[in-house]
């Protein structure tokens, strides 16, 4: 602490529970010089009149990211598609190489107005890679090239509702939700 | 490991760039700090900064998001221990896939216990190993019994493909009936079996389809 | 029919259920609300403008991550707060004087040129300050908040905040000795 420090009593009144009269004499020069301090804060307040508009236009923006998911239309998959069949039969690329291999992520929601995967290899972001809605009774696909190795998903449905993949093993995520496994 | 303090200064800044904008400050400061330390000792940061950029994604309240990435990272020093207790020397990878086995309700001793009965596999696929065992886990095989049936795999020397598509093989026979201990229980056997002996001679081939009888 | 001041999770389950041009109401409410904390933490009316623009934006894209919608304003103060300290990383190797370049002391007719010099002063001596200590004066001292509302708003405890501040009236006192 250094000598130019403001004594513990004069911290309290810049904080408000003392007054300056509550201060010794030999401190009340130092509590005047706190308090021009505080008086020398500028609380005017700050006024963004363009903010709604900008805010609206940004909105109706198509979003900056490109989707990377390649769109797979006439997709045989059974309905109780087990993921990693979806494997190249390939060798195992090694970890961490850019070998990618495609997965198909399904999911049956007739209910659902949105449908996107969350995990590991997007940074959990719900907005990243959406479902396409392929069939009319509900069924939901994406597919993506992920690198070999350790990933964990889940679907949101709707934005809102975090779900684990039913077809695939889950794992506490830590958060009272369970998230799915995969491993390439 | 000792890293430089150049080198954990770099691997601060990596941390919050990781961070910056997908987790609030709170939280950034809390996973740069266990970071830079998890990462003196040697482990990876890549778990703890998936679980943070995770809770912040899930809308999760930051303390709550700063206990995950804790037990995440007590989970990798578990998983380290484990796996220096089975004769690995500093993977961060292996690490990383160990911390998920005991996630998914792996015990460190059966970790160790896989490890020690690998023999002489090379290190890239303790990785691949230690996630499918925590993988079946996840689907219900006991930590005994998953560490069991990937050892086994292996000293059958069976093939990483192979490897992966035990917890599809473990759900076959659960639809069937198994219970999952049971599941691989035989699975086991059946690699253990093969390791003994070699492969059986000649598959067994679907019966022949009998001719089609001519049209009258 | 006399439209009733609606309540803010009305208006963002209405947003969730597709309409979009609802949210414009919630940007109107709240669009000075955190302007000011904007400014102070970043030094310019600008770079708040451009900050704050963004968090709603991003509030937006988040909308249906927002646990209770009847706090959306507390948890967009977040999203801005988040942003805010993101732009004060990218910004940390540029000098303070540049970046309180716009800072807009309001100067009334009988504002002494002393007293807006002081307040410049002020503001610059603040940008010295790290984000953390910046954030609890400004917040205090200049947003009005009490220890506790502060310790609620960012899930820590007063004692930390205490600690912070404290640092920081040393600070901003070593800065602003010429002054006094």
């Amino acid at each position: 602490m250094s000598e130019y420090d403001f004594h513990p009593l004069v911290k309290q009144l810049l904080d408000g529970d003392i007054t300056i009269a509550d201060l010794p004499v030999e401190l009340r020069a130092q509590g005047e010089e706190a308090l021009r301090l505080l008086a020398a804060v500028d609380r005017s307040p700050v006024s963004l009149p363009a903010i709604p508009q900008r805010v609206m236009r940004a909105l109706t923006r198509p979003p900056q990211r490109f989707p990377r998911w390649l769109l797979a239309p006439a997709l045989a998959l059974a309905a109780a598609l087990v993921l990693w069949l979806g494997r190249s039969q390939g060798p195992m690329a090694t970890p961490g190489s850019e070998a990618a291999i495609t997965v198909h992520f399904v999911l049956s929601a007739p209910g659902a107005r949105a449908v996107s995967v969350a995990g590991t290899f997007n940074q959990w972001d719900p907005r990243a890679t959406p479902l396409v809605r392929t069939t009319a009774n509900g069924m939901w696909t994406a597919t993506l090239k992920l690198p070999a190795g350790h990933h964990q998903y889940a679907f949101v449905v709707d934005g809102v509702r975090w779900v684990p993949d039913p077809a695939a093993p889950a794992v506490d995520d830590g958060y009272g939700r369970r998230n799915s496994v995969l491993t390439l | 490991m000792i890293l430089t303090v150049l080198a954990l200064l770099g691997m601060q800044q990596g941390i919050a760039d990781r961070l910056s904008g997908r987790v609030p400050p709170d939280v950034g400061a809390v996973v740069e700090s266990l970071g830079t330390s998890a990462a003196a000792r040697g482990l990876p940061i890549d778990p703890l900064i998936q679980k943070a950029i995770e809770g912040s994604a899930k809308g999760v309240p930051s303390a709550r998001v700063i206990a995950a990435v804790r037990l995440v990272a007590m989970q990798l020093d578990t998983a380290a221990a484990a796996l220096r207790a089975g004769g690995m020397i500093s993977d961060t990878l292996a690490i990383a896939a160990g911390a998920f086995a005991i996630n998914a309700g792996m015990s460190a001793h059966d970790i160790t216990n896989l490890l020690m009965r690998r023999g002489g596999q090379t290190t890239m696929n303790v990785r691949l190993e230690l996630n499918v065992a925590g993988t079946l886990v996840a689907i219900g095989v006991p930590s005994a019994e998953a560490a069991d049936l990937v050892s086994a795999s292996l000293q059958a020397n069976r093939p990483a493909t192979e490897l992966l598509s035990l917890p599809s093989q473990v759900q076959s026979e659960v639809a069937r009936g198994a219970t999952p201990a049971q599941a691989a229980a035989g699975l086991a056997r059946a690699a253990a079996a093969q390791a003994r002996h070699g492969p059986p001679p000649g598959r067994p081939q679907p019966p022949p389809h009998p001719p089609a009888p001519p049209h009258p | 029919m006399r439209a009733e001041t609606e309540a803010d999770g009305d208006i963002v389950r209405a947003v969730l259920a597709g309409d979009r041009e609802r949210y414009a109401q919630l940007v109107e409410r709240y669009r000075d609300r955190y302007a000011r904390y904007a400014a102070r933490m970043l030094g310019s009316r600008d770079a708040a403008e451009d900050a704050v623009q963004d968090a709603f934006v991003r509030a937006y894209d988040q909308l249906a991550q927002c646990q209770d919608p009847n706090k959306f304003v507390g948890w967009f103060f977040l999203i801005l707060r988040n942003r805010c300290f993101a732009e004060q990383r990218r910004n940390r190797t540029k000098a303070p004087l540049e970046a309180a370049d716009g800072v807009a002391a309001v100067d009334t007719a009988d504002d002494r040129t002393e007293t807006a010099e002081r307040r410049r002063a002020l503001q610059l001596a603040l940008l010295d300050l790290t984000p953390d200590q910046r954030e609890v004066f400004v917040l205090k001292h200049v947003e009005g908040l009490s220890y506790g509302e502060i310790a609620e708003r960012l899930s820590t405890s007063v004692p930390s905040l205490k600690m912070r501040m404290h640092r920081a009236y040393d600070k901003l006192r070593e800065q602003l000795r010429d002054h006094t």
